[in-house]
Formats: C-alpha cells, sequence, structure tokens
C-alpha cells in the first residue's frame, strides 16, 4: 500500500473522529433575527443564498438547514478552507458568529425536489 | 456618432466658388479658404451643388459585401462611412446587407458575436475608424477569445489633404486596425477598390477558417465617396472557404491505443463542435470508448439527456483519469490543476502520471500581448488538428484498435456509468430544490420556469449568467446553447443575445436569455434595436442588484488586510435605487414584465413574455434574484 494511501485513510479516521466530538459540542446561544441581520450585513448571502440553500456552479455551499455542528461551523468562518475569506474575531464577534448559526438552524427546509413538478426533468 | 454642426466635406473643396453662397465666416476666419484655389473638377462642374456621381466606389463596395453572403451590417451610423451606409440603403436596397442601426459599437460586435454563433455564418459591422473602434474594441476581443469570426469595417479619411478640420481629424487615423491588432485575424486599409475586393474576400476567408476570428477591413471615405474609375477592369473574386484540417492520422491512431487501453478515460469538450454533425460525432466516439464526456460549454458539444455527459462531475472525473482526450479546449491546465485565492496555492487534483491528447488548433492562432493562451501545459499527444474534422477518424481508429474482449470489457462500463449520470442528475434537481420558495427567486427555479415556459419550443439559451440550464434542461440540439462571451468582458450578453435571435428568427426557434443585471446597463440601447428591428428575444434580467461576482474579491481582500468586512457592498451593489428594468424595456419599446419578487409570479409573467416573443417582438422579464 502506497504511503498516501495510508496517509489519506488515517486523516479520514481522523477527520471523523474530530466530526464526531464536534457534533457533540452545544452551539452557543444566539438570535436567529440578529443572526439574519448579521448574515446580511456580512454579505454572507452572496456565495450562500438568503436562506442559506448554496449557490449556482458551488461557489457558495450550502449552509442550511441542519447547518453543519458549531465547532465545525466557526472553524470554517474563522479559519477557513478553500477560497472563503476568513471572518475573525476583531471584525464579526463571537456573538454575531453564534447569531449567523443560530439563524441558519432556524431555516426550514426546502420541498423536496421529488415534490416540485418544475423540476421533473 | 452624430458630427452635426459641421458642415458637408464638399464645403471646404469648392469653398472659394461658392463663398458667396455659404456666407463669409469661413472666407474671414480660415487662411485655407482665402489662399485655396478651386480645383480644376470644382471649375469643371460648376457649382459644387450640381456635381453628381453616379456610381461612387461605395456602391461597388456593396456589390462586394453583397458577394460574401453577409445578410446584416450592424453599425452605430458614422460620418467616415456615410457613402456605404447610403449605398447600402439606397444602391443596396438595404437587403443583404440590411443596416442595422446599434446605440453602441460593442452592441454591433457583440450582436455580430452571437449572431455568428446562433447562424454559422459571420454578420458585418461599421464603425468610425477612431471613436467607433475604440467603444467596439472590448466586444471585439470576446469574439477573438471566443474564437468567432466577425467581418468589420472601419470609415476612415486616410487623406489629409481632404479633410474637414475639426472633428474629421480627431476621426482619422493612419492606421484603424493598430488598436485592435492583438485580437483580430487579420486586417487591411485598400488603396483601391479592387484592393477593397480582394481584401474583402480574403478577409471572410480568413474570418471563417478554424480556428475562426473577427478582422478588420478600412473602408477608405474618400474611395468610398469618389466615382468608380474604370469599372471594366474591377473584378470580385470568387468566395471560396478553407476545409478544417484534420489530424494526422498516425497521432489519431496513437491516440486511439491510448484510449482503448484506459480504465478511466474521460474526454473534455470546449470549443470542440460547430453543428449538430459535430455533435454527432463526438456522441459516436464517446459511445464507441465507453466514455463520459465533459462538456465546458464553450459551445454545445454533447446532449445533456445522454448517459456519458458528466459535465458536472468534472473534477472527480479528472481526478480518477488516466487518459484524457481535450477536444479544443482553451485551458487545459485549468482541467487537471488549480490555484487558490488569494493565497496562491497550487493544487493539482489529476492524477501525477495521466497521459493527456490534445486535439486542437490554438497554437495556429495565438499572439503575444494579450494572454488568452492561458498556462502551458505539456500534453503528451497534441494533435493539431480541428476537433470536427479529426472526430470521425479518431472514431474509427478506436473501433479498429481494440480486439473483441477489449470492446466487451468497454461495454461493461455501461450499467455503472448509467448509474453514475442518474446520481448526477438527481444530485442537481436536489440542489435545485434548496431555497425553492425563497425571496429573492432562486436563481435554480429562475432557469427551471423558464425551461418550463418553452419546453414545447424549438429554444435556444443565447447566454445565461446561470449553469442550471445546462445542469437541468434536456439539451439535445446544437442549437440549445451558444455557450459564453469568451474574454468574460462584461456587456455581451444582452447584444449578443439580440445577435443570436435574429439569426434565429427565420428558423422558428424561441431565443432566450438569462442577463446579469450589470451586464445589461453596459449598453442597454440594444434593446430599442431589438424593438425597432423586430427580434423576437425573450430575456429573463437576473437581477441581484449587485455585481455579486466582485463581491467576494472584496471580502477576501479585506480578510488578506485584516480589515472590516462589513464594507464589500460599497462599489459592488447596484441599489439606491433599484433599476426597473421592466420600465427600462417599455421606455425602449420591450415588451416588459416585473420587477418580480414572488417566485409564483415568475411563470405568469413568462407565459405572457413568450406570447409577446411568438408575436415577433422582444421581451423582458425582470426577476429579483438571489445572487447566484
Amino acid at each position: 500500500m502506497k504511503i498516501e494511501i495510508v496517509l489519506s485513510r488515517f486523516f479520514s479516521i481522523l477527520v471523523f473522529g474530530a466530526s464526531a466530538l464536534l457534533a457533540q459540542e452545544k452551539p452557543p446561544a444566539g438570535s436567529a433575527e440578529r443572526g439574519y441581520e448579521a448574515y446580511m450585513k456580512y454579505q454572507c448571502y452572496t456565495c450562500h443564498g438568503t436562506v442559506g440553500h448554496g449557490a449556482d456552479r458551488g461557489t457558495g455551499p450550502k449552509l442550511a438547514p441542519n447547518p453543519s455542528p458549531y465547532a465545525a461551523f466557526a472553524l470554517q468562518v474563522r479559519t477557513p478552507r478553500l477560497d472563503m475569506p476568513a471572518y475573525r474575531k476583531p471584525f464579526l464577534s463571537d456573538q454575531e458568529l453564534a447569531d449567523i448559526y443560530a439563524y441558519l438552524s432556524s431555516i426550514k427546509p426546502s420541498p423536496p425536489a421529488k415534490d416540485i413538478p418544475l423540476l421533473d426533468f | 456618432m452624430s458630427d452635426k454642426g459641421i458642415d458637408r466635406r464638399s464645403f471646404l473643396k469648392g469653398a472659394a466658388a461658392s463663398a458667396a453662397a455659404i456666407g463669409t465666416h469661413l472666407a474671414a476666419n480660415s487662411a485655407l479658404a482665402q489662399t485655396e484655389k478651386p480645383s480644376a473638377e470644382s471649375k469643371d462642374s460648376g457649382r459644387p451643388s450640381e456635381r453628381v456621381i453616379g456610381r461612387p466606389g461605395s456602391d461597388f463596395m456593396v456589390d462586394v459585401i453583397k458577394a460574401t453572403g453577409i445578410e446584416y451590417i450592424a453599425s452605430n451610423p458614422g460620418s467616415s462611412f456615410r457613402s456605404l451606409q447610403e449605398s447600402i440603403v439606397n444602391y443596396g436596397g438595404n437587403k443583404k446587407p440590411e443596416f442595422l442601426t446599434c446605440m453602441h459599437e460593442e452592441s454591433s460586435v457583440a450582436m455580430a458575436h452571437g449572431y455568428a454563433k446562433a447562424a454559422g455564418k459571420p454578420m458585418g459591422m461599421i464603425a468610425h475608424g477612431t471613436v467607433g473602434l475604440q467603444h467596439a474594441a472590448m466586444a471585439v476581443y470576446n469574439a477573438w477569445c471566443d474564437r468567432v469570426p466577425v467581418v468589420m469595417f472601419a470609415g476612415n479619411f486616410l487623406d489629409a489633404d481632404k479633410r474637414r478640420p475639426g472633428v474629421e481629424w480627431y476621426h482619422s487615423v493612419q492606421d484603424p486596425a493598430a488598436l485592435l491588432r492583438d485580437f483580430t485575424k487579420w486586417d487591411d486599409q485598400p488603396v483601391s477598390l479592387q484592393h477593397f475586393a480582394e481584401s474583402v474576400m480574403r478577409a471572410y476567408k480568413i474570418a471563417t477558417t478554424v480556428p475562426m476570428g473577427p478582422v478588420l477591413i478600412t473602408a477608405d471615405g474618400d474611395l468610398a465617396e469618389e466615382a468608380v474609375h474604370d469599372e471594366k477592369k474591377l473584378r470580385i473574386p470568387k468566395l471560396t472557404r478553407s476545409i478544417p484540417p484534420q489530424g494526422d492520422s498516425g497521432a489519431v491512431a496513437e491516440a486511439a491505443k491510448l484510449l482503448v487501453a484506459a480504465e478511466q478515460p474521460v474526454i473534455i469538450a470546449d470549443r470542440a463542435c460547430r453543428s449538430q454533425e459535430g455533435m454527432k460525432r463526438l456522441v459516436g466516439l464517446a459511445e464507441a470508448l465507453n466514455a463520459p464526456v465533459v462538456d465546458i460549454g464553450g459551445r454545445m458539444n454533447f446532449p445533456t439527456t445522454h448517459y456519458l455527459c458528466r459535465s458536472e462531475d468534472r473534477r472527480q472525473l479528472i481526478g480518477q483519469a488516466d487518459v484524457v482526450l481535450l477536444l479544443e479546449v482553451a485551458d487545459p491546465w485549468g482541467q487537471f490543476n488549480t490555484i487558490s485565492d488569494p493565497h496562491h496555492e497550487y493544487r493539482r487534483f489529476a492524477k501525477p502520471d495521466v497521459k493527456t491528447i490534445h486535439v486542437c488548433l490554438g497554437d495556429t492562432l495565438t499572439k503575444s500581448n494579450y494572454q488568452d493562451m492561458q498556462r502551458f501545459m505539456s500534453v503528451d499527444l497534441p494533435i493539431a488538428g480541428d476537433a470536427q474534422a479529426t472526430l470521425p477518424a479518431l472514431a474509427e481508429a478506436v473501433k479498429s484498435a481494440g480486439g473483441i474482449a477489449r470492446r466487451v470489457s468497454l461495454t461493461d462500463r455501461t450499467t455503472k456509468l448509467r448509474d453514475d449520470y442518474r446520481q448526477m442528475k438527481e444530485r442537481a434537481r436536489t440542489a435545485a430544490s434548496q431555497g425553492w420558495n425563497a425571496s429573492p427567486c432562486s436563481t435554480a427555479r429562475m432557469s427551471a420556469t423558464l425551461y418550463n415556459t418553452i419546453k414545447s419550443e424549438k429554444w435556444c439559451v443565447a447566454v445565461s449568467g446561470v449553469q442550471w440550464n445546462r445542469n437541468l434542461w434536456p439539451a439535445t440540439e446544437y442549437f440549445n446553447f451558444l455557450g459564453g462571451s469568451g474574454g468574460s468582458g462584461v456587456g455581451y450578453s444582452a447584444p449578443a443575445a439580440v445577435g443570436a435571435a435574429l439569426a434565429n428568427r427565420d428558423k422558428g426557434i424561441v431565443t432566450v436569455s438569462i442577463e446579469g443585471d450589470g451586464d445589461l446597463m453596459y449598453a442597454p440601447g440594444v434593446l430599442w434595436t431589438a424593438a425597432h428591428h423586430k427580434i423576437p428575444l425573450l430575456m429573463v434580467v437576473h437581477n441581484n442588484r449587485a455585481y455579486h461576482q466582485e463581491v467576494m474579491h472584496l471580502q477576501k481582500m479585506a480578510a488578506l488586510h485584516n480589515r472590516r468586512m462589513d464594507t464589500a457592498a460599497i462599489g459592488t451593489t447596484i441599489e439606491k435605487p433599484n433599476i426597473d428594468f421592466a420600465k427600462l424595456a417599455q421606455s425602449l419599446g420591450v415588451h416588459g414584465e416585473g420587477p418580480i419578487t414572488d417566485p409564483a409570479a415568475i411563470a405568469p409573467a413568462l407565459t405572457r413574455a413568450l406570447a409577446a416573443v411568438k408575436r415577433g417582438e422582444p421581451a423582458v422579464v425582470d426577476v429579483v434574484s438571489q445572487g447566484r
């Protein structure tokens, strides 16, 4: 087995374990109303959509409904992977982040594709 | 391009003879007028106003243009080509070519760009050799990058002795084409009518020889306005077209061996096909290999309904591929690698030992200054040939390269490939359902509703600011999707869509576009052109009230500079006031609907708009939309 494959599997196990731990952490208290205001103010919607539904061409992944665990969400916002810009504490407070998370958590699911006649391609 | 306030150019020529008639203002203030003597021609012809030219050079120029088969000339009127314009209308009967009134030279060229992709042949355009071509330049660059033929004419008065003072000097130039020479295939400035005839034929031939591109011929104003002399000696050469070159047969056989032996072959097509026949050929090759096809979309290359069409799975497929066949791909390096933004981290998502084959004519048409050649990539088997012309030989070579056992094993891929295709489509539908009831309207719902409105028609998406059409719509015809702008110069979409709609008008094809609000505001006057010339186009304005693509660039810079993150709206949003595109359209004589904020209201508005289009009119539906 090549060393790259070994490392890749080790990394996958690590990420899975970390995700499981992160999922257990309770998100901080936040206000969905204030979170919407912050989400719009910081223009998160430009890439992720006003209801966190994601964007065309994969420019912004779907965030809601059912956002990823708070710790993973915060990690991505503060020290993002890929092309997303970093939103650091001096410019997006912990409370604002918690509020945004509360807003994303409050978003109701869209109807499933199978129930939308216009998507019956 | 008006020159109101400037007298006719014959004024100076006959100034001395007609000073009394035209007043003393010029004589009192112009040394030239006081010293210039009447020309022999003026003496012979008496009063200048009685001079008549029965057969001006511009009539012959029209004969030449007619001989190319060019059906339309898009132009904003300009005095440097006034004789040619007059000849097109009065001598040529304003038919083949018909003069299309444009409100910006950028619109003229972009209309010709969209027209060429829909019609499969070039449109002409005329502009001032100076200010007109300067306006046109960005659109010419788009056509160059997109490898699309446009036959351009420029008006100019080369002879300084004959120019009127003032504006005519500002509008004259030694070398009109210099401004565009980095991104045109060829240009010439003919000094005789015979020269003009030969150069126009040469220009047309060069423009339509693959790889295609824009060309420019200067139609000298004096040559156009003066009488034709010795017409018996003038000849208009017959127009002939070059046959696209097929790739070397040995190289094609080698490519076939590599592809047949591959376990995970992938085909990437960009500007590969020029016609339905091209698509048929690509389907034939893909089926012979049972290889997935990624259609980047520079042209309509592959039916989206085919189980081998896997455009949305590009990254995954390239990551697994052992052999990749590229067909006229503008950016081969970018198919295998990327660079993060703004940290410039290099990432490769292809295997290090993937074998690459590229059938392309890109190296035969490249210049140094503008960097449309993209990053260099060492291709294992580069084949200098036209993709569409090479496909039949490649498909035949593939069929004969493998034995029966290999062909059976290739067929064994089918079940998995069909399953992968179904999953890809299901992912697209699921993604499209997200935010379905959101307001502003989701771009997926906008796209899906548009398809539902036109699905019983023969349809063409001339341009689109969203990808959903390609991901969701069942497209099987070459005319369904026309691809993008080429150079990503903003302002292309609206005029290109109008040009495409003109080409489709007589074919019974309903042309639609999903138009960015920022793009439309570059030169919205093209809507008037559509109304004036009765060009039916259903334009949906993807009105996200911003230059959304730029927002994240500013956010990235703020993060990089460790500064506040809430100011990216400054300079990027198009709000306060919001633009009402329905009213804008209506003011230009176009059917207008909207602004629509309730997604449920899109469908009825589109139905009304389609009814207008079926009556032969353009229509605009303003949908207030999500960012992307």
